[in-house]
Order: structure tokens, then C-alpha cells, then sequence
């Protein structure tokens, strides 16, 4: 796919993006039922749980792209890497912001030394060293396996984030869609909505790591041009 | 009959099937929270928009950029 493509279709997946979530934003205020327990504050739901899904799907494609390029020196699996951790911290920092704002109201602070809440902060942390590595060293090259090597730490993380609510006494709920006895326990127009919102994060992630890799390839045709006229 | 009553009544049956559903969503709500509860469903959807439109001005600025630099060579 040359650059051009990648741009167009980035484009056209981002703009579809961000009219799926003026409709989710709309669906949530004026057609989904409230939560009974809960309140209207569950409809923080529907924008957390789908960022949190879009920053495991944008770490774990950082990790494999990181293994890839560990493996085969590829720096296009370097440049793939870069993009999937960029997109998986804008949407961790989504996640970690809304959950507290859910948790204020729903168990009274902001929050809690708990499993999931600290092992996704941990994880948080881990990919802002990503960035901070690739620039630590004066060898580009060096920068960019220490970096391959922190997404790869940073995504074992993944897992144990899902699993951390069951093994542990954790005060965060547990899996209401993928859970481990039986399909989802949610009422209908929940799960619409939640899997909607889903597909529409999934959408603008794809649509701005196409842009962003566009951006890789433009640069790298920018490096190469510098080179050309050192040589 | 003008474009905006037939417009009206165009749209009167889906107002009328979502407008049950939405009334009964904003009465649950009055009990758990009260009105700061939807401060922070407000707060949490502007961060979510706020941030994917930063990475998306952030993104197009550094692709002009780029575009210049390559424009320049």
C-alpha cells in the first residue's frame, strides 16, 4: 500500500470514526436505558471500556511488530511498532482518566491501590518509557531494540490486567462481555451500545495508525533524500 | 402541507418510540449521584473526543510538516 493509499483510507477510516462516536455520544444521552444500580454514571462505560480494549489492541500490536522487528531487523516493523504504541497511550490515557471520574461516584475516591487500577497504571508507565528509550541512546539503532524490548515487557502486562479481577479480591467490576461462565451479562440495548462504541474506537485507532504510519513513511523518505545528498 | 410539518411528521414515530426509553433513563438517574454524577459523564466524554483530536491535529500538523521538508528537497 504506497503512502498516498494509506492516507486516504486513514482518512476515510478516521472521519467514519469520529461520526461513529458523535453517534454513540448521542445513542448514550438519548436511547440506552440507565443502569439500576449504577446511575446515569455507568454511561462512562461506554466510552472506557472501548478505549481500554482500542490501548490492549494498540500495545499488543506494538509488542508483535516489536518481536517482529527483534527477529527480522525490519524497520518497518519498527515504524508499525512506534505507531500501534502511540494509538495505545492516547487511548490508556482515555481509559485511565475516565475510570476515576466513573469511580468518584460509583465507590466514593478517585482511586484505589487495587490489582487491575495498578497494573494498568504500571503498564501506563512502561509504554512512556517506550518513547523515553528510543530517544535514550545516541545509537538510533540501540534506542530502537531497548524499546522493542520495554513494548514487549509492557504487553506481558495485558493478560494479567484481564485476569487480575478474578484471581485477586479487586474492588473493580468484573468482565460483564468476555466473561469465563457464559455470554454477556448485559441487557441488549447495553451491549449494542458498548459493541458499537467498540467497533467505532477500533475504527478512528485503525484510521489514525494508518495517517501516523503515512507519517513514518514520509519521514523515512525525507531521511533517505538527506542521505542521497551527504553521500 | 409545508417541508417542515411533512418533516414533522416524518420524524414524530421515532421520536415517539425513543422518547419512552429516554425519559425513563434520565429518572433512574436522579438518585445515584445527583447532578455531579453527570458532570462527570461530561467530563469523561470531553476527555475522550479532546484526546483523539489531539492525536488527529497532532498527526496532520507533523504530516505537513513533513510534506514541506519533502517539498523543500
Amino acid at each position: 500500500m504506497s503512502v498516498t493509499d494509506l492516507r486516504r483510507a486513514g482518512t476515510a477510516l478516521t472521519a467514519l470514526g469520529l461520526l461513529g462516536l458523535a453517534m454513540v455520544y448521542g445513542l448514550s444521552f438519548f436511547w440506552v436505558s440507565t443502569e439500576s444500580s449504577q446511575g446515569i454514571v455507568q454511561r462512562i462505560f461506554y466510552v472506557h471500556v472501548p478505549a481500554a480494549w482500542t490501548a490492549f489492541l494498540g500495545f499488543a500490536i506494538a509488542a508483535l511488530a516489536s518481536g517482529m522487528y527483534l527477529w527480522l531487523r525490519d524497520e518497518r516493523f519498527d515504524r508499525t511498532a512506534l505507531c500501534a504504541a502511540e494509538g495505545g497511550m492516547v487511548f490508556a490515557t482515555i481509559m485511565i482518566t475516565t475510570g476515576p471520574l466513573w469511580g468518584r461516584i460509583a465507590w466514593g475516591t478517585y482511586w484505589t491501590r487495587e490489582p487491575r487500577l495498578t497494573l494498568t497504571l504500571l503498564m501506563w508507565f512502561i509504554f512512556l518509557g517506550y518513547f523515553l528509550v528510543r530517544r535514550s541512546s545516541d545509537s538510533p539503532e540501540r534506542g530502537k531494540r531497548y524499546a522493542a524490548v520495554t513494548a514487549i515487557v509492557g504487553a506481558t502486562l495485558i493478560p494479567f490486567i484481564h485476569v487480575s479481577v478474578l484471581w485477586f479480591r479487586s474492588l473493580h467490576p468484573q468482565p460483564v462481555v468476555m466473561r469465563t461462565d457464559g455470554g454477556p451479562a448485559l441487557p441488549g440495548d447495553m451491549l449494542a451500545l458498548l459493541l458499537t462504541s467498540v467497533a467505532v474506537f477500533t475504527m478512528i485507532f485503525a484510521g489514525l495508525f494508518m495517517l501516523r504510519y503515512a507519517l513514518e513513511g514520509l519521514r523515512h523518505q525525507v531521511d533517505m533524500r538527506g542521505r542521497a545528498a551527504a553521500a | 402541507m409545508n417541508r417542515l410539518e411533512r418533516a414533522i411528521v416524518a420524524l414524530a414515530p421515532i421520536w415517539l418510540a425513543l422518547a419512552p426509553s429516554a425519559t425513563a433513563a434520565q429518572a433512574a438517574a436522579q438518585e445515584i449521584g445527583g447532578l455531579r454524577a453527570y458532570w462527570h459523564v461530561f467530563i469523561a466524554y470531553t476527555i475522550a473526543i479532546a484526546l483523539v483530536l489531539g492525536w488527529v491535529i497532532s498527526i496532520a500538523r507533523r504530516l505537513r510538516d513533513v510534506e514541506e521538508r519533502l517539498g523543500r528537497g
